[in-house]
């Protein structure tokens, strides 16, 4: 086992050929840091190694994880946080313009202006409406972007271009993945890339939201399930814990490593031996991170936790607060199918979904500020499209039909900044006309909030460079603090 | 760090365009266009602003704006302008630096064309020499094997292909390969199942030199290839259960048929241009009605189930979307598994790299619009085709007419035995009221008087009175009717069974072309289009007949298979050959499969890919043929270990320089562990196994013995978690080449999931009854554990008696004793002294699920607990006493180790008691409770929680006296050894392996098992001996020894 090694002419010749007196992590590490971020030799011939290991970035980053708050289906934003008042004067009228319906045998050209009331808030005065009190509360921390368009009204077109950096194109690594893939790893014992997913179900898109598509599977979002077992499998039998399994696992270790020094230079056969590590570690950390009962009283009514309409949604936000603390880079939280697709019954449907959001999506804020993390944590809250200014239906039990034209999304923490607002839709909020931010926009900002470069952020797949966002992309530097 | 000479390998291989050369419009221009350009400018009759790209004269021309180019001179060119500027193309889409770059520098260079530009021009973009000379779209060209220096390498033609291309590296392929390694190889890849011992042993003792062959024949002769190679095309073809609509996901009942035809047509070796065809068009072969069919005849119906994979949401939407949906999809799934492009988005534009236009496309929906008519439309139910032959129907009716004369006598035996019990009935009432109460009860009840209806609800028992009740008037009577319902039901089951097949045919086809729709758009139909294959595939258009009149359908699949299949395509041997090879291999000639358009990659070894498929063609489209070429190659049977020379010129292989490692897939890492513990249950074919959600919502197969995977039921909403966590696909349309992932999540399944476990601790079961006598003595000879074997005697997690602690030990410094007896007996959920309480013995000391009731000094209820590791626990509980009188009940939480930890006195009510403290592995926790001082009514409740903590101080595990309560374990049977462990150990190995293990491998196994013994603590009646061994087992299993194929 402890054979001569024959003169390494690489070091990583050296390292592989040691890999059994190396520990993975270390060696792993060692490895990453010779290897500049994230550019890979332009053609592979020698197998590309991948790990996990904290990498260096281009710049200075201003954020360290991710929680993004995904609002499937497409908020209303005029009546929530880009306020049109001309829509609420033409209230009844006829538009004129051109508008794209997805659901025709509805579609109507009446505009309809919001049920609710804005009101200015905070310092900065941005107007929020009266259904997201929350929200609110918090603006002076908050940047609401309200021209965001992706240009196409169907929610997978949409959502792929928000997640994976191309308009309805499924089979691409999601945003999550490049994170993860240019960036590592902060911790050891948790997947660096998680998915809370709601007890209701899948959202629409399904796995597709967290894919890793053509990138190694180490890169792909792990799922924490809504509810116990929340990771599956993870615990052995009673009477097989503690002692026992570490029996286990250094047998299966020991049997995995001479059978590596068969193989030296597969991959795959370390990676797995890696995957048994890191099984082993999470079901530690995974269970210590789960436990909410850690948190004080206070803490856990920040998010609501103490309000049977906020619980839910609340526990999770307070979970992803707890993971980025452990040091995982990216965590994403969906609904189930897509609570924000306001059809019918808006006047009813809408106000539901705030209720059960505003609070907790707040109090995530609130909490990282008061820790100290909102300075490297970006929190990201948004759909993947807005809505029509016009009725779809009837004005009573009717609703919006979808608009990738215009719509808003808001950031805060991680080096975006505060209490402002950014770009704008037209008078009835259909178009976004001023400073248009495209999902590529968004992407390459947060690669850059990240220190990452994102025309420099590449991986070679079937001998092409492929990047999360394609040409055109620009960093929206006025939001930047 | 010195720069390694493969940097410098890599810099001249670049496949990017040497600034030297010269750039043209056809080879460098058009298909920057093509990507970003002619949707607007040239695909369509009208261009946009006048302007056409398609030819340099028309750009030069220009269109409103002017010139598009001034050549020599990009930065006139208003072309680069608007490109530049980010105006065009409009949208988000950009034309990347390179391609722009590219552009400046043809307009500087002077825009010049490869040859002269003709005079006029169609409409359409055409397909330019350059196009079509991509070589996917080349004939299938079939070159001389080349020449190498290393033939003592080369046993096949696909020998010599290789090592041309490594000769130049310096490499040649590994040395072979041994035995062990071949068959497990050969076993895994043809069967997907790992090879016996025994098997593994006549192959290495076999001298002959055509063993290897041999040993390949006798697999492809295996009922059991079909399984594991049928599995392989059920990828493409999207097979599945289920309906794939929505949340519901309905289960399609019939679709096995088509599997089991799959797997047969694999097993007999079906020459797959056969295979092809009537899966496209077995309808066509076969003449209508479809009724009393020969076998013949339903093997070709069944084939054509292909076409109906799709997933289907007509049968409760039956709408226009949903059906051309269904449309849309079962074109991608032939286009994907025979022609290798994804000509799907050619619905609804030209293709942007490939020169396949939306016309095109039309062109092979023309070819099954009239069997998948969106506008005159079938839900699934309604096309079924009925198995049940005039036979069938006769047989059924002659069953029927059986069973009638049984039904008859028994209803005539049934009308008399209900009078006889009625007047039983009636005997038990007055007199005067059993006319009229038997009237009214007689009476239909719609037409009773009122007089009748309330006679009758003032007597339920007559009211009420049924056959149903009979039994309570004379049981023997009622048990003769069930007996008849039986044998009426037996004579009712002779019947044959009703079969569908779920098929695609055209009964009175319209003979209409497909619609083009704008933009792919289903609700803007523009004009027809006639079949015909791809334009790129032929120098010559391919036409396709729109009507053939000798037959009762169109003749449209069926002329398109034999165009496939003629031996003229270019595709579709290719395609088929690259998939085969990527089998066998786990890589593969063209890495996308379903991709060998300009979106692919190019073929590492496009002659050998060319030589195969020809030669494919030219045994007959036999796979088996192909099998036994490939897998009697040096190629397949080298070595699959890697050395520096390999590893630093082609790291990855893909001169195959050795074997590929590579990863069982997920079936056959579930076959392979369920057939190493004995849970395989080989039964072949028929209707799907089932499936269904365990506790934590894990999909799971139902049963211990359980099938292959490929039999296993495929919900695309519910996929089996076992098998795609590792892989498998999870069908939302088809899957032409599955990822190999190696996730943290695999480990825990490979940890700690039920199905694992299970197995593990059947195969160390089967290890102990088969293990003995079987190993070379040299092996095992000298070598035994060191740990001992026997048993404890008292493993249960509870026991339930009587006794006392020990009062010495509480006043004084020691720990105290508890004294304990189990109770000799229970009966009534009851622990006690006999059957009777008081017992003279015990008295009335007796525990149940929720209590108890003390008795006496000695004779104390105790509720024991055996802790099975160490840790601290927290135990709570609550004990209470009903009755007032007296001076209550104490309660005492006693531990072996450390004493009394908590005493809790109850008066009367209910109080808590809690108590936290270090136990260590097989501690005794005792809860035992007395009467104190006045034993009156002392009747009490006592239910607890044990919890035992983490070293974070959370709750890893949790025991509840209540729900844990329960009678006597069966008798703790000793665990038989039968073989010696050291056999077992080395057998397993060799079952997993299919090697035995050297003498340093033995002994690993023997310390862990030996270090397993000294830790475990399996509860209950598991046996110590029994988990030792299945944890090794489990090792076995999950270590890459095993979950590799090398």
């Amino acid at each position: 086992m402890n054979a001569e090694p024959s003169q390494p002419t690489s070091r990583r010749e050296f390292l592989t050929e040691n890999a059994m007196g190396v520990g993975m992590v270390a060696m792993a590490t060692m490895l990453s840091k010779e290897r500049a971020l994230a550019v890979p030799p332009t053609v592979r011939l020698a197998p590309e190694k991948f790990d996990l290991a904290s990498k260096d970035t281009h710049s200075a980053p201003r954020a360290r994880a991710m929680i993004s708050l995904f609002q499937h289906g497409g908020p209303a934003h005029m009546d929530l946080m880009d306020p049109k008042p001309e829509l609420s004067r033409l209230n009844g009228k006829t538009y004129e313009g051109d508008i794209g319906f997805s659901f025709i045998k509805r579609a109507t050209k009446k505009l309809r202006g919001t049920a609710w009331r804005f009101r200015k808030h905070g310092q900065c005065g941005t107007e929020i409406s009266e259904l997201l009190p929350e929200l609110a509360a918090i603006i002076d921390d908050v940047c609401v972007v309200r021209s965001m368009h992706t240009g196409h009204n169907g929610h997978e077109v949409s959502i792929r271009y928000m997640n994976n950096g191309i308009a309805g194109v499924t089979g691409r690594p999601s945003l999550g993945s490049w994170l993860t893939y240019g960036l590592g790893s902060e911790t050891e014992n948790l997947p660096a890339y998680l998915v809370l997913t709601d007890p209701g179900g899948h959202p629409v898109d399904s796995t597709h939201n967290w894919s890793n598509g053509w990138m190694p599977s180490m890169f792909q979002g792990t799922v924490l399930r809504p509810k116990e077992p929340r990771i599956l499998n993870l615990d052995a039998p009673e009477n097989l814990r503690g002692s026992v399994q570490e029996s286990n696992l250094a047998f299966l270790n020991r049997l995995n490593r001479r059978h590596l020094e068969k193989h030296a230079g597969e991959h795959d056969l370390e990676a797995r031996i890696a995957t048994y590590e890191l099984a082993a570690r999470m079901q530690i950390a995974a269970r210590e991170a789960l436990n909410l009962s850690q948190e004080t009283r206070a803490t856990q009514e920040l998010y609501g936790l103490h309000r049977d309409e906020t619980r839910e949604y609340g526990t999770r936000c307070l979970i992803a607060r707890r993971l980025v603390e452990r040091g995982v880079r990216f965590v994403q939280l969906f609904h189930a199918g897509q609570p924000w697709d306001n059809h019918n019954s808006i006047l009813t449907s809408l106000p539901g979904i705030c209720r059960r959001t505003d609070l907790p999506s707040a109090g995530l804020v609130r909490d990282l500020k008061q820790r100290g993390m909102l300075d490297e944590v970006l929190v990201h809250w948004g759909g993947e499209i807005g809505r029509l200014p016009v009725i779809e239906g009837d004005v009573k039990s009717g609703g919006r039909d979808h608009n990738g034209q215009g719509f808003s999304m808001w950031l805060a923490g991680g080096g975006v900044k505060g209490g402002m607002t950014y770009g704008a839709t037209d008078e009835v909020g259909h178009r976004a006309v001023e400073n248009i931010v495209r999902p590529t926009d968004y992407q390459a900002t947060v690669l850059h909030l990240f220190g990452i470069d994102h025309k420099k952020l590449r991986f070679l797949h079937n001998g092409q460079q492929q990047q999360l966002v394609a040409n055109g992309a620009r960093v929206v530097q006025e939001v930047l603090a | 760090m010195s720069v390694p000479p493969r940097t410098l390998l890599a810099v001249l291989l670049l496949p990017s365009v040497a600034i030297s050369e010269e750039l043209s419009f056809e080879k460098h221009i058009r298909p920057i266009f093509r990507a970003h350009c002619y949707d607007c400018h040239g695909a369509t009759e009208k261009v946009e602003g006048q302007l056409d790209l398609r030819l340099v004269r028309l750009l030069k021309q220009g269109g409103e704006s002017g010139p598009a180019i001034v050549p020599g001179n990009p930065d006139d060119s208003y072309l680069i302008q608007r490109v530049r500027s980010g105006e065009m193309p409009p949208g988000e889409h950009r034309v990347p630096d390179d391609q722009v770059e590219q552009l400046i520098r043809w307009i500087a260079l002077g825009a010049k064309t490869s040859r002269p530009e003709p005079e006029s021009i169609g409409s359409g973009l055409g397909i330019s020499e350059e196009e079509r000379a991509y070589w996917f779209f080349q004939p299938i060209r079939r070159t001389d094997p080349p020449a190498v220096t290393a033939t003592g390498r080369v046993r096949t033609p696909v020998d010599a292909f290789l090592l041309a291309q490594m000769q130049p590296q310096q490499l040649t392929f590994a040395p072979d390969a041994d035995r062990h390694a071949l068959i497990r190889r050969a076993y895994l890849d043809l069967l997907g199942l790992p090879p016996t011992p025994q098997q593994v042993q006549a192959f290495i003792n076999d001298s002959d030199p055509a063993a290897w062959p041999d040993l390949i024949d006798q697999l492809l002769d295996s009922p059991h290839y079909g399984e594991r190679w049928g599995r392989h095309w059920l990828d493409v073809a999207g097979y599945a259960d289920s309906e794939g609509n929505g949340e519901r996901d309905d289960v399609r009942p019939w679709a096995w048929k088509y599997r089991d035809w799959v797997i047969q047509a694999f097993n007999r070796d079906m020459p797959f241009d056969q295979f092809i065809t009537w899966q496209l068009a077995g309808d066509e072969l076969v003449t209508p009605p479809h009724k009393n069919m020969s076998p013949d005849h339903i093997d070709r119906l069944t084939a054509t189930g292909f076409l109906r994979m799709a997933s289907d949401s007509t049968q409760h939407a039956n709408n226009e979307e949903n059906r051309n949906r269904v449309v849309t999809d079962t074109i991608k799934i032939i286009s994907s598994s025979l022609l290798g492009m994804s000509v799907g988005c050619a619905q609804c534009h030209d293709h942007r790299y490939d020169p396949v236009s939306q016309e095109d496309y039309y062109r092979l929906r023309a070819i099954f619009e009239p069997a998948l008519n969106w506008r005159k439309w079938k839900p699934p139910s309604g096309r079924q085709v009925s198995l049940y032959t005039d036979k069938d129907i006769a047989k059924a009716a002659a069953v029927e007419q059986e069973a009638s004369v049984k039904a008859k006598h028994r209803e005539a035996k049934q009308k008399e035995y209900l009078d006889e019990a009625l007047q039983k009935e009636l005997s038990r009432h007055d007199e005067t009221l059993r006319k009229p109460l038997e009237e009214a009860y007689r009476t239909a009840a719609d037409k009773r008087t009122p007089e009748q209806k309330s006679l009758l609800a003032k007597f339920p028992s007559v009211a009420s009175f049924s056959p149903g009740v009979l039994y309570q008037y004379n049981q023997k009577h009622a048990d003769e009717l069930k007996k008849l319902d039986q044998e009426i039901a037996a004579v009712r089951a002779k019947k044959p069974p009703h079969e569908y097949l779920r098929v695609l045919a055209e009964p009175n086809p319209d003979v209409i072309g497909a619609q083009f729709f704008y933009r792919g758009d289903y609700r803007q139909p523009q004009h027809d289009v006639w079949p015909g294959g791809l334009s790129i595939a032929s120098a010559e258009p391919y036409d396709i007949p729109q009507n053939d009149e000798t037959r009762t359908t169109t003749g449209r699949r069926l002329a398109w298979a034999q165009w496939l299949t003629g031996g003229q395509h270019p595709m579709t041997a290719r395609v088929l050959v690259n998939r085969f090879w990527r089998h066998h291999f786990g890589q593969t000639f063209v890495s996308t499969p379903d991709e060998f358009g300009k979106l692919g990659t190019l073929p590492t070894h496009p002659e050998l890919l060319d030589w195969l498929a020809g030669e494919f063609m030219a045994n007959g489209w036999s796979l088996k043929q192909l099998h036994r070429l490939i897998m009697t190659s040096t190629v397949y049977m080298q070595q699959s270990s890697r050395h520096e020379a390999g590893n630093s010129v082609d790291g990855s292989n893909s001169l195959y320089w050795h074997f590929p490692v590579h990863r069982l897939d997920a079936e056959v890492l579930r076959d392979s562990v369920l057939s190493l513990s004995g849970r395989l249950d080989n039964k072949q074919f028929g209707p799907a196994a089932g499936i269904s959600a365990d506790d934590s919502g894990q999909i799971v197969v139902n049963g211990d013995k359980q099938q292959r995977s490929i039999y296993l039921q495929v919900r695309r909403t519910q996929p089996v978690a076992m098998l795609s966590s590792f892989d498998a696909p999870v069908m939302t349309t088809n899957c032409a080449k599955r990822s190999s992932s190696t996730v943290a999540t695999q480990s825990l399944m490979l940890m700690n999931s039920d199905f694992i476990l299970k197995s593990s601790r059947s195969f160390a079961e089967r290890l102990n009854r088969e293990a003995a006598g079987k190993l070379p003595e040299n092996l095992t000879n000298g070598r035994f554990i060191k740990a001992p074997v026997s048993e404890p005697a008292k493993q249960q997690r509870w026991q339930y008696g009587y006794g006392y602690v020990d009062e010495e030990g509480i006043a004084g410094e020691s720990v105290s004793q508890v004294h304990f007896t189990p109770y000799p007996h229970f009966s009534s959920n009851t622990w006690k002294g006999g059957e009777k309480v008081p017992d003279e013995n015990l008295g009335y000391s007796f525990l149940n699920a929720s209590g108890g009731h003390p008795e006496g000094k000695t004779t104390r209820p105790i509720r024991r607990w055996r802790a099975p590791r160490s840790g601290t626990i927290r135990i709570h509980g609550a004990v209470s006493r009903p009755s007032k009188n007296g001076d209550g009940v104490r309660l005492i939480v006693h531990s072996s180790r450390l004493g009394v930890q908590a005493e809790c006195v109850v008066p009367t009510g209910e109080k808590k008691y809690s108590a936290e403290f270090w136990v260590e592995r097989a501690d005794l926790i005792d809860t035992l409770v007395d009467e104190r001082e006045n034993k009156t009514s002392d009747s009490f409740g006592n239910g607890f929680t044990i919890e035992m903590l983490d070293s974070d101080g959370l709750v890893a595990h949790t025991w509840k006296s209540e729900q844990e309560f329960g009678g006597p374990v069966s008798e703790t049977k000793p665990y038989e050894l039968k073989s010696p462990l050291v056999d077992q150990i080395a057998w397993g190995w060799l079952m997993t392996t299919s090697r035995f293990p050297t003498p340093n491998e033995l002994d690993a196994g023997i310390e862990f098992v030996e270090v397993q013994l000294g830790l475990l603590d399996a509860g209950g009646n598991q046996v110590t001996v029994l988990q030792a061994m299945t944890n090794y087992c489990q090792a076995l299993i999950s270590s890459n020894q095993f979950l590799y194929v090398e």
